[in-house]
C-alpha cells in the first residue's frame, strides 16, 4: 500500500524544493508531473471500463431471463423488418404527420428513441397521428 | 474655539483621508471595474461581486477589517506572553480568513462541486478522462516559464495552478504553497475563468480544420446508478493510494458526489449544492478580495502572475485540443476535437464554449454532453496536478 507514496517522496528527496532549482531540474519535475496526471487519469479511464465491462455482463445475465414485455412484443403479429444501419444524419423512410407539427413530432421521435434506447438513425416511423380523445 | 479647532483636527487626522495611500486609492478603482464587470457585464457575478467587494473593504484605510493582532496584543508591553489579546481581536476578515488558510473553504466548495457534478458523460466516454489530463499541460509549461523567471519553486508551482482553472484548487495549492500570492492567483484564476469564452474560440480555431468541427459524435451510452453510485468511492480510493496528498479536495468532491448519485441523503445533498455552497462561496469570495490589499497587491510581480497566468490557460486548452486531434485520427474522425478544449475544469463554462463553436461550423451539432466529460476529467486532473506540486514543494 505503501509503494507509490513511498515512491514519489524519493523523488521529492532528490528533486524537491529543497534543492536549489535550475531549468532542467524544472523541466524534469514539469515531465513528471504531466506523466502523473496522465497515468492517474488513465488508470481511471481503465477503471471505468472495467466497471462498464462487469456491469455489462450483469445486465446480459439478467436479460437472458426474458421479460413478458419483450414476450409479448416478439409474439406480437408485426412482420419483423431487417434493420439498416443508416449514418447518423440520416432517417429512414417517409413519416407520414397527420394533425401534428414537425416540432412535436421530432419530440416525440426524441421520446421513443430515449425510451426505447434505440438510436434514431435505427427506428423508422411510418405515421404520427393526432388521435382526438373520445369522451 | 480652540477646542473645536483641535477637535476637527483629530477627527481629520483620525479619518480615512488621512490614511489613504495611492495604492489603496488604485486598488478602489479596481474594486470599481470589477464589480461593474461583474453587475453590468455578467462576468462570473457570483464570485466577482464577493471578491471585489472584499478588495473595497480591505482597502479602506483605518477600517482594521483586514488586520493581524498587533504585537502589543499578542506580547503585552514588557515584552510578556500575556498582552491580554485574543484571536476574536483581529480583524473580522481576518478571522473569516482562517477559513482560507487551513483550506476549510476550498474543500467545503468542492463539496458543493461534486453534489453538482454529473460524472454520467465521463464513464459513458471513459476517453474523456485522457483529454481532461492533456488540458493540463498549461500547467507544466507556465511552471517552467515562472522559474525561468525567477519565482521560487513553490511560487512557480503556485502560479502555474491558474492554468488548471480551477478556482478552489488554486486557492487551496496557493494558501500551502505560497500565500502570499493568494490575492493576485485567485483573480487572476477566477478573471481567467471569467473569460473563457474570450480566450478559448481563437485557439480552438486556429489548431482545427472545418472537417474536424463538424465532426457529429454518437450518442452516449447509457449510465446505470449503480455505476454511478461506485465511480466516486472506488476512485477515491485509487487516487488517495497513489497520490495521497489529493485526498482533502478529491474526498470532499467524491463526497459531494456520492451524495448526489446515492439516492437517499437528497437533503444532504441539496444542501451541499445550495446553502452551503453560497454561503461558502461568499466568504471565500469576500475574504479572498481582501488580501488584495495595495502595498501588497501593487507590484511588478503581479503583471507576471497576470501573463503567467494567461500563458497557463492558453497552453491548456492548446492541449486538450491537440489530444482532441489525436484521437479524431485515431478514433477515424468519430471525435470532434473541440471537446478537447473542455478539458481545462472550469464547469460547465468551457464545455460550453465547446457547444457553441460547434454549433458554429454544423448547427444541427450537439456537442454540450460529449464536452461535459473531459470538462469533469478537467476536475479531477488539476486536484490530481494540485496534489503532485504539493507533494514537491510542501
Amino acid at each position: 500500500m505503501k509503494i507509490a507514496p513511498h515512491f514519489l517522496g524519493i523523488f521529492t528527496d532528490i528533486y524537491g524544493s529543497n534543492d536549489a532549482m535550475n531549468i532542467p531540474k524544472a523541466l524534469l519535475i514539469a515531465l513528471v508531473g504531466f506523466l502523473t496526471v496522465v497515468s492517474i487519469l488513465a488508470v481511471i479511464a481503465l477503471f471505468i471500463k472495467l466497471i462498464a465491462f462487469i456491469f455489462s455482463l450483469i445486465e446480459k445475465k439478467k436479460s437472458s431471463k426474458p421479460s413478458t414485455i419483450i414476450t409479448a412484443v416478439n409474439d406480437s403479429p408485426t412482420p419483423k423488418k431487417t434493420a439498416v444501419t443508416l449514418p447518423d444524419n440520416e432517417s429512414q423512410g417517409e413519416l407520414e404527420l397527420v394533425g401534428v407539427d414537425e416540432a412535436t413530432a421530432a419530440i416525440l421521435m426524441a421520446l421513443v428513441s430515449y425510451k426505447t434506447e434505440i438510436p434514431l438513425n435505427k427506428l423508422a416511423f411510418r405515421s404520427i397521428k393526432f388521435v382526438e380523445e373520445v369522451e | 474655539m480652540e477646542l473645536i479647532t483641535s477637535l476637527l483636527k483629530g477627527l481629520w487626522e483620525s479619518s480615512g483621508f488621512t490614511l489613504l495611500t495611492w495604492q489603496n486609492m488604485v486598488m478602489i478603482g479596481v474594486a470599481f471595474v470589477f464589480l461593474f464587470l461583474a453587475i453590468a457585464k455578467k462576468f462570473e457575478p457570483l464570485l466577482l461581486v464577493p471578491i471585489a467587494f472584499g478588495i473595497l473593504l480591505a482597502n479602506l484605510p483605518g477600517s482594521g477589517i483586514m488586520d493581524d493582532l498587533t504585537l502589543s496584543q499578542v506580547f503585552g508591553g514588557d515584552g510578556s506572553l500575556a498582552g491580554g489579546g485574543h484571536w476574536y481581536d483581529s480583524g473580522v476578515l481576518r478571522i473569516l480568513y482562517a477559513g482560507v488558510k487551513s483550506s476549510i473553504f476550498p474543500c467545503l466548495i468542492f463539496l458543493g462541486v461534486g453534489a453538482m457534478t454529473d460524472f454520467g458523460p465521463l464513464l459513458s466516454n471513459p476517453v474523456s478522462l485522457l483529454l481532461g489530463a492533456a488540458a493540463q499541460l498549461g500547467i507544466y509549461i507556465a511552471f517552467i516559464i515562472a522559474i525561468l523567471l525567477g519565482f521560487t519553486p513553490q511560487e512557480a508551482a503556485a502560479i502555474s495552478i491558474i492554468g488548471g482553472a480551477d478556482g478552489p484548487t488554486a486557492i487551496w495549492l496557493t494558501g500551502k504553497l505560497a500565500s502570499h500570492l493568494l490575492a493576485p492567483i485567485a483573480l487572476a484564476a477566477y478573471s481567467y475563468m471569467a473569460l473563457i469564452p474570450l480566450i478559448q474560440p481563437p485557439i480552438m480555431k486556429a489548431l482545427t480544420t472545418k472537417k474536424e468541427r463538424e465532426v457529429k459524435m454518437t450518442q452516449l451510452r447509457k449510465v446505470s446508478k449503480t455505476e454511478k453510485i461506485v465511480f466516486p468511492v472506488i476512485v477515491l480510493v485509487l487516487i488517495a493510494l497513489i497520490l495521497p496528498s489529493v485526498v482533502p479536495l478529491l474526498g470532499m468532491l467524491m463526497l459531494g458526489n456520492l451524495f448526489r448519485e446515492c439516492g437517499v441523503v437528497d437533503r444532504l445533498s441539496d444542501t451541499a449544492q445550495n446553502a452551503m455552497n453560497n454561503i461558502v462561496v461568499i466568504l471565500l469570495g469576500v475574504t479572498v478580495g481582501a488580501t488584495a490589499n495595495g502595498e501588497s497587491f501593487l507590484k511588478p510581480q503581479t503583471l507576471g502572475i497576470v501573463a503567467l497566468g494567461l500563458t497557463a490557460f492558453i497552453f491548456s486548452t492548446v492541449g486538450g485540443v491537440l489530444l482532441g486531434k489525436i484521437l479524431y485520427i485515431v478514433t477515424k474522425g468519430k471525435i470532434n476535437p473541440l471537446i478537447g478544449a473542455a478539458g481545462v475544469s472550469a464547469v460547465p463554462m468551457a464545455a460550453r464554449v465547446a457547444q457553441n463553436e460547434g454549433r458554429k461550423y454544423n448547427p444541427t451539432n450537439f456537442l454540450l454532453m460529449h464536452a461535459m466529460g473531459p470538462n469533469v476529467a478537467g476536475v479531477i486532473g488539476s486536484a490530481v496536478a494540485a496534489g503532485f506540486l504539493l507533494l514537491m514543494f510542501q
